[in-house]
């Protein structure tokens, strides 16, 4: 199998669209929104939060990867570990710059950057104690907020969309890192496998409430006008759908049963505890 | 599978340009071609690669049996 890398130019990752290309705006239909004076009124605030809430957890994420640089189990998994945390600091600070743009924005720069306001889910305030936590977080959330950001690529709010293939065009990577590592540390006994399963419980309700609840709940305002092409339990479905069997592989029990085609949740999620506006579970 | 710390050994190709020949770069340690590849990609970053490879090394061979030690040397 081929391995090209296109570095920054690329475009045989972003999935065939018949208005693909940022550049070729001729091409664009009518309805495409440039700007954000062209977004419906009820849009914006909710497009502000989830733009806001995916910035600051993928930089909170970048963080958190860049603690294993040195300390990874092996030199090749510490620069992995780096090069990750690189691309989520970057792909904070593109979402940042998106930010900028949106009226009613909270503040958000690089140098002022304060855990304190930042709308982070607890899995990642809370650190990753050992590897086997950092493999969940980069099966788990990394993969949750890229799975959002999937379902930007053709959205109609072309800043947005631009944004979102630079972005998803990395994000492969992320995913065979932490598929491929799950299933080795699996591998290594019960013991690791309970650690996994423990980590797995701990980011569960976060990292699936994150699509909303059933029509996306404020994302669906989003859907409606184009910004996102999916939200909610239809995106939940897809993402379960890739997770479910490399957690069959590894043999790391989750709350999950096949039903069909596809796979359902075992058990209900805290929609009384989520946090719409921030994205996260209180607690 | 590998113990961690023990892993196969992977040789890193990549091409800069069309054209120009596939030229070795490093090697990683992982523990399966798929870490292989997301290894290879964060370390040999330092080009903007066209196309890169990693190629187990054990399907490596020798063509000259005269040469077999100075490669198991690299082992």
């Amino acid at each position: 199998m081929s391995t090209p890398f296109p570095k920054g130019t690329g475009s045989q990752y972003a999935p065939a669209s018949p208005r693909a290309g940022g550049t070729s705006r001729r091409d664009a239909p009518a309805s495409l929104m440039d700007r954000p004076s062209a977004l419906p009124e009820g849009c914006v605030a909710p497009l502000v939060d989830l733009v806001t809430a995916l910035a600051d957890n993928k930089h909170a994420l970048g963080l958190r990867y860049a603690e294993w640089c040195s300390s990874g189990p092996t030199i090749e998994a510490g620069v992995a570990a780096t090069a990750m945390a690189q691309d989520e600091l970057g792909h904070a600070r593109v979402l940042y710059g998106l930010l900028e743009e949106l009226p009613g924005s909270p503040r958000r720069s690089e140098h002022e950057w304060s855990a304190a306001d930042a709308r982070t889910v607890a899995f990642v305030e809370r650190g990753f104690s050992d590897w086997p936590h950092l493999i969940v977080a980069n099966l788990m959330l990394d993969r949750v907020l890229a799975a959002v950001l999937e379902t930007a690529l053709d959205s109609r709010y072309l800043p947005l969309r631009q944004r979102a293939r630079k972005i998803i065009e990395e994000e492969r990577y992320h995913a065979i890192h932490g598929q491929s590592w799950l299933v080795q540390l699996a591998a290594e006994g019960p013991g690791v496998r309970a650690e996994l399963a423990a980590a797995l419980r701990d980011v569960w309700s976060d990292a699936l409430c994150w699509f909303g609840p059933g029509d996306g709940g404020a994302l669906g305002a989003l859907v409606d006008a184009g910004v996102l092409t999916a939200a909610g339990d239809a995106v939940r479905r897809r993402f379960l759908a890739q997770l479910a069997p490399v957690l069959t592989a590894a043999g790391v029990p989750a709350p999950l049963k096949a039903a069909g085609e596809h796979w359902e949740l075992a058990e209900p999620l805290p929609w009384d505890r989520w946090d719409e506006r921030a994205r996260r579970v209180r607690r | 599978m590998q113990t961690i710390g023990d892993e196969p050994v992977y040789e890193v190709f990549a091409r800069r340009v069309e054209g120009e020949p596939l030229r070795h770069v490093g090697s990683v340690a992982a523990s399966g071609d798929a870490l292989a590849r997301v290894y290879a990609r964060s370390i040999y970053d330092e080009e903007s690669w066209l196309e890169m490879y990693v190629v187990p090394r054990r399907a490596i061979i020798a063509v000259d049996d005269v040469r077999d030690e100075a490669v198991d040397a690299h082992a």
